[in-house]
């Protein structure tokens, strides 16, 4: 193309500046208002910021559980400029240090990320909740995963201020000998303040198998990194229910940790847990969950809610299952032997369970982060699958009240079964209605599959009171696709979903931005 | 106590619970924890020993033996499972046969075509009110495929886990930005 001569440019400055004045735009004065800021920019993400996700890497062919932590900083103006991540991947574990990166966030808190360190460059897509966090996924041809990141506090950066008691939820695979398991192990300890665990307990489901409540094993410790890990960028190691971990702390409340006991994965999350003796009456009114994993190796999600009543009766359970496309909506016949029981010894574990007449017995484990959150572990018909519940909102629940913007992150599996990823963000209007945009990336082994930038609308259509099982249709316009979810309302704030269609599984997240 | 969820309460953990709130539980930690596994133990011994699994879960001491010939291959239908499914002419009529990931078939260069004979080990369960045999091993000709582990469990993302040391170093070699 040539290069336009002076007067093209003399013409087209022209026309641009006839349309800047008509527009009220740069050097208009036409008494209008000036248009409201965008919500996000690069400025937006700023600082340190601690971030975890898992996925399927393409290795010797084939697809492969694998899972990175790490922490990133952003300056504010598009650049990554330092930063460190653990992996557990199918070639072994390793540490590696960002050499730089970039990042675009758009005024709807979407954006792309990229970090390079010694291996090369990886890519993201993310949806800012805020400037303190959000929801990424990975975007690269042989690798898919997502996840979440918070702003780090580096004054949590110390063993003294990992302290008290705090709450975890790992899952991952674990490897013995040829066998590749799925796990899920939640429990929780006490940190003392000086790289000491105690009172830590645990619960684990290996393919199935119950370990029923264990007492942690000698040798559990954790500890900030000396070697200057530590103070720049929040890492440490600990053994935590007989498995070693790196982790990375957020803040004094949330550590984000991922097994280092290669060929087993792990990953998960810590929380501080609120200094009680927990009882029955702990629980107390209306709580949703989701909580996803594997069966037998098959994928599976489920969200739902119920009510807790103090004294140990569990009321209005409500719940939509997707095993690997097998849906169960629950209630199917009669719910009955609702129930749940809180340890008496004060730690906040306990147990849950209900019977569908028709569709069989739900078991769980939980531990109590608080009265009003808890991790939660699926303990019935070989599953292995954890998650969370949490209290859901006294508020009335509205179309009008959940009117807003939301930045969401799913994963699950298409329908060749291989993983794939969103995330995205899009707003509600006070009628349901919604409108935005979303990235994914759909693995194969071949060929994977990424889209950015994809339009999708749909209806977030409210059954009742909103506290139970309400429909939140996606229809993406290219490529053409509809996803069907049940969406649980937690609160104003935040929403569950899990996918109902028969030809994939997915499940995710809604969190509204500010 | 909750009569629905039977189980024996530990009374005597009230002074440990006190001991936590003042900050002594460290100390106590050793008998408190003995006295709470014996809490959760009871616990989960007094739930019923084996809750009944639902129609979907893979019970491998069900396994049979399926055999026939294939009428149709589809990867990435419409069908739960997820996943690539076999239509098989059996002498007792049509099965469909789900084989898992479609991916993971292709990274172990095992496909299906119309009129090929073959045979699967696995146990037949109900999705979404249909009938499918959920395919352990696969096996086309002197072709064997292992689909899932001998518990039932999808080997799909798992397999790449199992490298050799040798392999691992290979696969670190090629390189790829991690």
């Amino acid at each position: 193309m040539n290069a336009p001569s002076e007067t093209t440019v003399s013409r087209i400055s022209i026309v641009l500046a006839l349309f800047a004045a008509a527009c009220g735009g740069a050097g208009g004065n036409n008494g209008g208002p000036p248009p409201p800021p965008p919500k996000f920019t690069n400025a937006s993400l700023s600082g340190q910021y601690a971030f975890s996700m898992s996925g399927t890497e393409l290795c010797a062919g084939q697809g492969s559980l694998f899972a990175r932590i790490g922490t990133f900083t952003a300056d504010g103006h598009g650049n990554i400029t330092n930063g460190l991540e653990d992996l557990n991947i199918c070639t072994g574990t390793e540490i590696l240090q960002f050499a730089g990166g970039r990042y675009s966030i758009d005024a709807d808190g979407r954006g792309s990320l990229t970090l390079t360190n010694s291996t090369g460059t990886t890519n993201y897509s993310i949806s800012l909740v805020s400037s303190a966090q959000g929801t990424v996924a990975q975007t690269d041809a042989t690798v898919t995963a997502s996840g979440t990141f918070q702003r780090q506090n580096p004054a949590s950066f110390s063993n003294p201020a990992i302290a008290g008691g705090y709450v975890f939820d790992f899952k991952g695979v674990e490897v013995v000998g040829t066998s590749v398991d799925p796990a899920s192990i939640i429990g929780r300890f006490d940190a003392d303040g000086a790289g000491a665990i105690v009172n830590g307990l645990y619960d684990s489901n290996i393919a199935g198998t119950l370990s029923g409540q264990q007492t942690f094993p000698t040798g559990t410790f954790y500890g900030m990194d000396t070697n200057g890990d530590g103070t720049a960028f929040g890492r440490g190691t600990a053994n935590i229910a007989g498995r070693n971990f790196a982790f990375y702390v957020v803040d004094a409340t949330r550590i984000k940790f991922i097994g280092t006991d290669f060929p087993s994965e792990l990953l998960g999350e810590a929380f501080a847990q609120q200094n009680i003796a927990f009882n029955d009456s702990s629980l107390a009114g209306d709580y949703a969950f989701l909580i996803d994993g594997l069966n037998s190796g098959s994928p599976i999600a489920t969200s739902g809610r119920f009510t807790a009543d103090r004294v140990g009766n569990i009321a209005n359970v409500i719940a939509d299952e997707n095993h690997n496309g097998a849906v169960t909506l629950l209630p199917v016949g009669t719910v009955t032997g609702a129930a749940y029981a809180v340890d008496t010894n004060g730690f906040g574990g306990g147990l849950l369970q209900w019977t569908d007449t028709t569709a069989g017995t739900f078991s769980f484990i939980f531990y109590l982060i608080s009265p009003t959150q808890a991790v939660l572990q699926e303990t019935d018909s070989g599953i292995v699958s954890d998650g969370m519940f949490t209290a859901q909102t006294a508020t009335p629940i509205t179309a009008a009240s959940m009117a807003g913007d939301y930045a969401f992150v799913w994963t699950g599996v298409n329908s060749s079964g291989d993983e794939t990823d969103f995330a995205g963000q899009l707003t509600l209007d006070s009628s349901g209605g919604f409108s935005g945009l979303l990235d994914s990336n759909r693995f194969a082994t071949t060929t994977s599959t990424q889209v950015f930038n994809a339009l999708i609308n749909g209806n977030l259509t409210l059954s009742g009171n909103g506290l139970g099982a309400n429909t939140f249709n996606v229809t993406e316009v290219s490529p053409a696709d509809t996803f069907h979810f049940t969406a649980y309302i937690v609160d104003q704030n935040r929403i569950f979903v899990v996918c109902t269609d028969t030809n994939r599984v997915l499940s995710g997240t809604l969190t509204r931005q500010p | 106590m909750n009569p629905k969820i039977s189980r024996k309460r530990a009374t005597a953990l009230l002074s440990w619970a006190t001991a936590l709130l003042l900050g002594t539980a460290p100390a106590l930690a050793g008998g408190a924890q003995e006295t709470a596994v014996q809490g959760r133990k009871t616990q989960v011994e007094a739930r019923p020993a084996a809750v009944p699994a639902r129609a979907f879960a893979y019970d491998a001491k069900r396994e049979s033996v399926l055999e026939g010939t294939v009428v149709g291959y589809t990867v990435g239908g419409q069908i739960a499972p997820t996943g690539a499914h076999a239509a098989v002419r059996t002498r007792s009529g049509d099965v469909d046969v789900h084989l898992g990931p479609a991916s993971y078939l292709q990274a172990n260069h095992f496909s299906l075509a119309a009129g090929e004979q073959v045979r699967f080990v696995g146990v037949n369960a109900v999705v979404n009110g249909k009938g499918v045999f959920l395919a352990r091993i696969a096996q086309k000709g002197n072709q064997v495929v292992a689909i899932r582990s001998p518990r039932g469990s999808l080997l799909a993302k798992g397999a790449a886990r199992l490298l050799t040391e040798a392999e691992r170093a290979q696969m670190k070699q090629q390189g790829g930005a991690r």
